[in-house]
């Protein structure tokens, strides 16, 4: 047991420290330090109390996005579809903020919460659905769903709940016992707010699901042990649908940070990637909860650290941060390869 | 109203669409058919679009970009299928990673090339191709080679193989690993085809994230062409007008109603996700798709 976390806290570490590297090719390619690069980054997102927090918030719809990405893997499905999901979920809660303003405050909060689940549970078990039914891989299907859920959202957020008064293309705001409070602990004015509570509570739950129930042992299975479960007396059917919806669900969840702690109003493309970088944080955070709050508090602080590169470098800009991303996935889905060569690197010696 | 230059404006704005759908779905054949699975067609289709507007642009030359379009994809292919066939990871993860990489690299490159990050220098006429319908024609003498290809040659059959049940490929004393490498890097010069096409021919210059998603409309073509090319030809067409039809719907009022844009842009992705649900269950992929030895 302690050995296996060690061992799974040093290949997260080499993983980490050979992506990075990776991306800083780039950044070598074209004429910069990546010295002075990842001080940047590092100073940027780590380096006071108002950085921590904003790096903090960032990374509460990473925590939520990750959680979906791993909880679908978990379960041998690979969900693109995130970024959809959020998108969905941000809608419902939106729309139930605006048409119903004055629903008393537990209850307020608490249907919203629902509501995000179920608008991108909906929307990914979908995919689930298409996949169980009619035999189409869920890749393809949660991809073009993001695409669909890109143009759902932008017409509810420009032709049907738009705020005419405003100057930005964004929504009415939702009634304010929708709000979630700020957390002031490390700096009062930054938009850090309680759904990281929410999204480390997500996370335990995560944790015992797949480590004490049956129900999450069903899910592994299936997607390990599909003819074992089948033999079991498991519906795959069943599971694959649920694995999404609640993949799909974790992901709604994740609009509620930005909308109901910081901006209490959606604007076009609130997810703004999320969805995506999720994908990277389940891998980078082996499928296990406490990696993914782990990986996802440390993409925060990139995207949160990688603004500071549009005016602090002369040609490296804030996408780098998705390099780095891409070269992490890239490193963590070469594993059995790397193994390989690393046991034949050992065998010779 | 209906009127006759409508109709012909649709269909050559689907001839238009269907170029890069085209290319960048028998990229991803060469490669599916060999047993790589391939989701980094969207990757593909920006980086060399990018190298051929780039290179158009610096050296003045359209064949110098059409050159550098095809290295560009040529080393994106060959950088996927070594991390696909040695990695020996999921090939559609690394697929998704190769996305976010052209996403989050070709800004960067941008910029250090021209100073911003949103696009290349605009090209003037003669430094761009103005016959869409010459890379329309290029793509049916691809359809007729593919055919020829997988049906009569030897490499066709041995691709096809590898994909299927590469064990017994080995057992004949090939190589598997090395063939899908092949197979990949020829699917991705293809590709860039389009890729060139989207920045030199449909546009004139390289804007961000321009290939829109082509990318997976190309696969989601190819599937429901079965893996076979002309099969794979008439859905990318069938893709293309639907893409076509709904730019000439944008902004325009049906019986007093005008729909909102937002909703008219996802009709292609409806379509091609209902026509996945509703078409044939049976699952014609290549067996070893995605499988490692």
């Amino acid at each position: 047991m302690k050995r296996s976390f060690i061992s799974s806290i040093l290949i997260y570490l080499i993983t980490l420290a050979l992506g990075i590297f990776l991306a800083m090719i780039l950044v070598t390619i074209v004429g910069e330090n990546p010295l002075n690069v990842l001080k940047i980054l590092v100073m940027g997102s780590f380096g006071g109390p108002r950085e921590i927090a904003y790096s903090l918030f960032y990374a509460t719809p990473f925590i939520l996005t990750g959680l979906s990405v791993a909880w679908a893997f978990r379960a041998g499905l690979f969900n693109v579809g995130a970024e959809g999901q959020m998108l969905m979920g941000g809608v419902a809660v939106m729309a139930l903020g605006i048409l119903l303003p004055n629903l008393p405050v537990p209850l307020a909060i608490f249907s919203a919460f629902v509501v995000a689940f179920a608008a991108g549970g909906v929307w990914g078990a979908i995919a689930g659905w298409v996949k169980v039914k009619r035999g189409a891989h869920e890749v393809l299907v949660t991809i073009l769903l993001n695409f669909v859920a890109y143009g759902l959202s932008s017409f509810f957020i420009l032709n049907v709940f738009r705020n005419p008064a405003s100057q930005n293309p964004e929504t009415f705001e939702i009634g304010s016992n929708y709000f979630l409070s700020q957390i002031t602990f490390f700096d009062p004015s930054s938009p850090l707010n309680q759904m990281i509570f929410v999204a480390l509570l997500c996370a335990a739950i995560f944790a015992i699901v797949f480590r004490k129930t049956l129900f999450g042992f069903f899910q592994r299975m299936s997607g390990a042990a599909p003819e074992l479960a089948v033999r079991s007396g498991v519906r795959i059917d069943r599971q694959v649908i649920l694995a999404l919806f609640i993949s799909g669900g974790l992901a709604g969840l994740a609009s509620c940070g930005t909308i109901m702690g910081y901006s209490h109003k959606a604007r076009e493309g609130f997810a703004n990637g999320a969805g995506f970088i999720g994908i990277a944080v389940a891998l980078l955070g082996q499928n296990r909860a406490g990696g993914v709050v782990l990986s996802a508090i440390l993409f925060g602080a990139l995207a949160k650290g990688s603004l500071d590169l549009d005016l602090d470098t002369q040609f490296i800009t804030r996408d780098l941060a998705q390099v780095i991303q891409a070269c992490i996935v890239l490193v963590v889905a070469s594993k059995p390869g790397l193994e390989l060569v690393y046991k034949k690197v050992r065998a010779t010696k | 109203m209906i009127e006759a230059h409508f109709i012909s404006d649709l269909l050559l704005s689907s001839v238009r669409l269907s170029v890069p759908l085209i290319f960048a779905a028998y990229g991803g054949m060469m490669s599916e058919r060999s047993g790589v699975a391939n989701i980094a067609l969207e990757s593909y289709l920006l980086f060399s679009a990018f190298a051929a507007a780039a290179a158009t642009s610096l050296f003045a030359s359209l064949w110098m970009g059409v050159l550098f379009g095809l290295l560009a994809a040529g080393l994106i292919g060959l950088l996927f299928a070594v991390i696909c066939v040695y990695g020996r990871g999921d090939q559609v993860v690394i697929g998704t990673a190769f996305n976010l990489l052209a996403v989050g690299s070709i800004p960067v490159l941008n910029k250090a090339l021209f100073g911003i990050t949103g696009s290349t220098p605009a090209l003037s006429m003669q430094l761009r191709f103005t016959d869409p319908l010459i890379f329309f024609g290029l793509s049916i003498l691809i359809v007729v080679f593919l055919e020829f290809l997988f049906r009569k040659t030897r490499h066709g059959l041995r691709l096809t193989a590898c994909g299927e049940n590469p064990l017994a490929l080995e057992t004949q004393g090939v190589s598997y690993k090395n063939l899908r490498v092949r197979a990949v890097i020829e699917g991705s010069l293809i590709a860039g085809v389009g890729g060139i096409y989207l920045s030199l021919c449909q546009g004139s210059a390289y804007v961000r994230e321009m290939s829109a998603g082509r990318g997976f409309i190309a696969l989601a073509a190819l599937i429901l062409g079965g893996w076979k090319p002309l099969p794979t030809f008439l859905a990318c067409l069938f893709f293309a007008a639907t893409d076509a039809i709904q730019i000439q719907l944008q902004g325009k009022a049906i019986g007093g109603f005008q729909i909102p844009n937002s909703l008219v842009q996802i009709s292609p992705y409806l379509i091609t996700l209902l026509l996945l649900m509703f078409s044939s269950r049976k699952v014609l992929a290549p067996r070893a798709i995605n499988q490692h030895l």
